[in-house]
């Protein structure tokens, strides 16, 4: 029976797909997290934005065996999930930003006048980082993240290893000017 | 990877005060728990939803009876045909609109002397003969000839009469 075959074959690259798709989601949930929250920098956005980004791979699932590197694209995916959000968004005040930062960020021993000081130190960080350029921003960003190479930074940008490192020499040259500024004004 | 080894902005500033301190401390901070298994929930849910719409499966896969040439070529064929022949149908039942070579005519007012044209379109000018455009404007001429001609017979008469009286003296 060549049909019977033909859905026993379905099924089991069914359950293949399925199988891979739930091994991606306990191996990469986590990184994507911390690359859409570092973009948000809000825990339900960024945890709706790795909903959506296994929701496209669910859609997709039958290609899967042709990525290379899951990883980065995944990476991909989640990255241009964020930046559409963030685009649609409106701004939020920077007092929202003080408030997550002050819920997620780790205790680290500080007691609660320098952990209110670490917040406030943090937030005027982000919020000078928001002001740079696009280009310069987004390579600032996803450098932080140690596991993310300059070649995988740039294949998840879209651009070459050499705009990368140039545009990394210009945002944090940017940086330095923002916050020594903003130091020599208090 | 380290790119402060790479570039010497880094090296120059050092990390703290570009600010990545910050964004490293952000891009570690760890994913809330439980994270995986709501993601896998919202999958199961998500495929379960997808799969009441699904193609029967040979119908989908690679080796469903729609991937042979053959098949393609025929379902090719029957969309070209049902098209082309739509088109040809609605081609052959519409003509195209003439050219409309319409010349307006006068209106004609029906002549109050109880005669009509009898559902003549044109009827020759010359039947209906000249038209007086005015009464007044045509009786002077009218009386012109006429007085010369009482002239000349009074003119006449007066000869007769003075002939007459010539004779008579």
């Amino acid at each position: 029976m060549e049909i019977a075959d033909r859905a026993v074959y379905d099924e089991t690259g069914q359950h293949a797909e399925d199988a891979t798709l739930t091994a991606l989601v306990d191996q990469y949930a986590a990184t994507l997290y911390r690359v859409a929250f570092s973009v948000l920098r809000n825990a339900s956005d960024a945890e709706d934005a790795v909903q959506e980004t296994f929701l496209r791979v669910l859609r997709h699932r039958g290609t899967l065996g042709e990525i290379r590197d899951h990883r980065v694209w995944l990476i991909r995916i989640v990255w241009n999930i964020v930046l559409d959000r963030k685009r649609r968004a409106k701004t939020r005040p920077e007092t929202d930003d003080v408030a997550e930062l002050a819920r997620v960020l780790p205790a680290g021993g500080l007691n609660a006048e320098q952990r209110a000081a670490a917040v406030q130190y943090h937030a005027h960080v982000l919020a000078c980082v928001d002001q740079l350029p696009t280009k310069e921003r987004e390579v600032l960003v996803l450098s932080a993240f140690e596991e993310l190479s300059s070649v995988e930074i740039s294949s998840v940008l879209g651009i070459t290893e050499s705009s990368v490192r140039s545009r990394l020499f210009r945002a944090r040259n940017l940086m330095a000017g923002l916050l020594q500024h903003s130091r020599s004004i208090r | 990877m380290n790119f402060s080894t790479q570039n010497n902005a880094s090296i120059h500033y050092g990390a703290s005060a570009t600010g990545e301190e910050t964004l490293r401390l952000i891009a570690g901070l760890p994913a809330p728990k439980l994270l995986e298994e709501r993601v896998k929930a919202n999958l199961n849910s998500a495929a379960r939803t997808a799969r009441i719409l699904r193609w029967p499966a040979p119908l989908v896969r690679s080796q469903g009876w729609m991937h042979s040439i053959a098949a393609r070529s025929a379902a090719a064929a029957a969309i070209v045909f049902v098209v082309a022949g739509g088109s040809w149908g609605v081609y052959s039942r519409v003509q195209p609109a003439l050219p409309t070579n319409v010349i307006l005519m006068p209106l004609r007012t029906v002549p109050s002397n109880g005669f009509s044209s009898a559902g003549a379109i044109r009827t020759p000018q010359t039947l209906n003969g000249s038209v007086v455009a005015h009464p007044s404007a045509v009786m002077p001429r009218q009386n012109k000839p006429a007085s010369k001609s009482a002239n000349q017979t009074t003119a006449k008469s007066r000869q007769s009469r003075r002939a007459v009286t010539d004779a008579r003296e």
